[in-house]
């Protein structure tokens, strides 16, 4: 029986349900849920968690049926995008809040705190009330308070979806450090792709409140399913080995392909590039631009896609998607076969690692 | 009340003023002035050693005594019994919900003459009065029948009050506290309560006036009779009717004052929102 098993899943709120919701996990995954807004992954997540109850299934915890349990039976602790910190208490004492049930220790409760304090950098702020702090901290302070309880799951609601690109990647870096540490079971919704690369060892994707696919990261976004249009699934993704960095820009050999992207990276260095379909151009010749990318390859297959059309091109030995629309298909003459040039700019070549 | 401030661009930009413009602007003058100057006239009509005196008087005092008494009685039981129940009406469903709401909607539309003839009828001979007699007490005519219908009066809008600031504390707090092991009753006492506290200090500031000024309602079930049921606003309508119009002005001028310091302290900590 794996770790956490929810089974059969259906949850009624009135003008929306979760149908049928299959999800196992086991001790020390990392699963990110992805999917439109609007989908039910914070409904899921807080019926995991027993805010609301399932008119139908299970949840079973390391073995233990907890579907009935009140939430505060249940050691499962969540991270909102908007952290939730109580505004009538310090750093500390939202911290020292969580723990409060579990020891009673004056002395202990501080140390935990101090050391919780000291993996996610919040040393500086435990006597700072919430509303003085930046959304980045708050969210370290949230992080600290779900951790620090060591839950058998952590739940993040989209937990960096208000912060800026740079503050959102440090803090990736944080919690990977803090996870492994309290060496926590995690599910985790996001919207963005990076956050799977970077933390999850799975993937479940949810679309209108059932589960349409669930796997490894690789897999999930080579190989979408086909009815699944969420925008950020579907990306390029290739992998590949940075060869040399070039003026300002970073070049990598990535199956058979030399990109170049915006994005520093050091030599030899074993990365991820991702470009997404809609950044892509296709051309029929090689055009001057700016961007630096231009790339030959060979159509194998054209998809409509509600009123797009997805371009299916081999080049070297990767297979790449690229978004158009219907008119701009029609006058590139495109069809199975032919050849075509993929141009995309060295700042939509993202590297992820 | 909540007066919106208007943003910029939906304030007339022509310069030639509009007739209905300077009507609408007219109007708010004109009355808003009526109105000043009527609680002005409460302040001059009398010399300050005439009020001094009247202030002074036995009745007076009593009166005073009589109204703070009672009025911070029945605050207390307002406010202690609008948090549970403004709680569950925003927390929770259950049936005979929207009832409960409509019910508490009631007495703001009408008159609190009628609310104390009722009340009068239900703890009077007819139905509750003799079980509670039995039980020695005594409702009607009493100061206690003061804070039963200070009770009532002040119950739908301290409800209300709390309502609205149940409903605007998102209820994923409690729901974290929870998941850290804490009880609905723990959350409750060490999350909401704190986070409700300033929205908890105006509906009571707001019930304590609402309490003090209460007439009607308290003249039908109290009596309304001289230095025994006689709180600040019956002092001045038994003043009126006697045609003692010092002690009548004084009373007013106490209860308006009450009512500036009320509201003045409401708008402090609620920011002007009801
Ligand atoms: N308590 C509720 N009562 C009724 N409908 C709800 C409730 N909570 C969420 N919903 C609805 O369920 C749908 C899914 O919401 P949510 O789980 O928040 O989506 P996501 O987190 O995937 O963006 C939305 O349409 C939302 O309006
Ligand atoms: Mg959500």
């Amino acid at each position: 029986m794996s770790f956490l098993e929810v089974r059969d899943l259906c949850l009624d709120v009135g003008g929306f349900e979760l149908s049928r919701i299959e999800l196992k996990a086991e001790k020390g995954d990392y699963l990110t849920l992805i999917g439109p807004t609007g989908s039910g992954k914070s409904l899921f997540l807080e019926t995991i968690i027993g805010f609301y109850r399932p008119e139908k299934g299970r949840i079973i915890l390391e073995e233990k049926d907890i579907t009935d349990l009140p939430p505060d039976k249940r050691q499962i602790s969540i991270v909102y995008q908007d952290h939730m910190l109580f505004p009538h208490m310090d750093v500390f004492e939202n911290i020292a809040y969580a723990l409060r049930k579990k020891l009673r220790d004056k002395k202990q409760i501080e140390a935990e705190v101090k050391q919780i304090a000291g993996v996610l950098g919040i040393d500086e702020l435990l006597h700072r009330k919430p509303a003085t702090l930046s959304g980045g901290e708050k969210q370290r302070v949230a992080l600290a308070r779900s951790l620090i309880v060591r839950p058998k799951l952590l739940l993040l609601d989209e937990p960096f979806s208000a912060l800026d690109a740079r503050t959102r990647e440090k803090l990736r870096d944080t919690l990977k450090k803090a996870i492994s540490e309290y060496s926590t079971t995690v599910l985790h919704v996001t919207h963005d792709f990076e956050d799977v690369w970077a933390l999850a060892n799975r993937v479940v994707v949810i679309r209108k409140g059932e589960v349409m696919q669930a796997g490894d990261p690789e897999s999930v976004f080579k190989r979408p399913s086909p009815d699944f249009v969420a925008e950020f699934l579907g990306t390029n993704v290739l992998k590949g080995k940075v060869k040399a960095f070039e003026g300002k820009l970073t070049v990598i050999e990535a199956e058979g392909l030399k990109i170049y992207s915006s994005d520093p990276a050091k030599p030899g260095e074993e990365v991820v590039v991702s470009i997404r379909p809609e950044e892509i151009i296709l051309s029929r010749g090689t055009v001057e631009s700016s961007a630096r990318n231009t790339v030959k390859g060979k159509v194998l297959g054209i998809f409509k896609k509600e009123h797009l059309v997805v371009v299916e091109v081999k080049m070297g030995n990767a297979e790449i998607k690229a978004v158009i629309t219907p008119t701009s298909c029609e006058m590139l003459g495109l069809e199975p076969g032919r050849e075509t040039y993929a141009v995309f700019k060295a700042s939509n070549a993202r590297i992820i690692r | 009340m909540r007066f919106l401030k208007t943003p910029g661009i939906l304030k007339s930009q022509s310069f030639k003023h509009s007739w209905f413009r300077n009507l609408t602007i007219g109007i708010a003058f004109i009355f808003t002035f009526l109105l000043f100057s009527s609680i002005g006239i409460l302040l001059f009509v009398l010399k300050p050693s005439e009020i001094l005196s009247a202030l002074f008087s036995e009745e007076m005092l009593y009166s005073m005594k009589l109204s703070m008494l009672t009025s911070s009685a029945s605050t207390l039981s307002v406010i202690c019994c609008s948090i549970p129940t403004a709680y569950a009406l925003s927390r929770y469903s259950f049936p005979g919900k929207s009832l409960i709401k409509s019910i508490l909607g009631l007495p703001m539309a009408f008159p609190e003459l009628v609310m104390g003839l009722a009340l009068l009828l239900l703890f009077g001979h007819g139905f509750l009065g003799p079980y509670l007699e039995a039980l020695g007490i005594k409702v009607t005519f009493t100061k206690l029948g003061i804070v039963v219908a200070q009770f009532f009066v002040a119950f739908p809008y301290a409800v209300r009050v709390i309502y609205s600031t149940f409903e605007d504390i998102n209820p994923r707090y409690e729901q974290v506290s929870r998941s850290f092991g804490y009880g609905e009753f723990e959350t409750f006492r060490y999350v909401t309560l704190p986070m409700a506290r300033s929205g908890l200090f105006a509906s009571s500031v707001i019930t304590f006036a609402r309490c003090i000024g209460a007439f009607g309602a308290v003249l039908i079930l109290a009596g309304g009779s001289y230095m025994h049921t006689e709180v600040l606003p019956v002092t001045l309508y038994l003043n009126i009717s006697y045609g003692n119009l010092e002690m009548a002005i004084t009373s007013g001028i106490l209860l308006m004052g009450i009512a500036f310091l009320a509201i003045f302290s409401f708008e402090r900590f609620e920011g002007g929102r009801l």
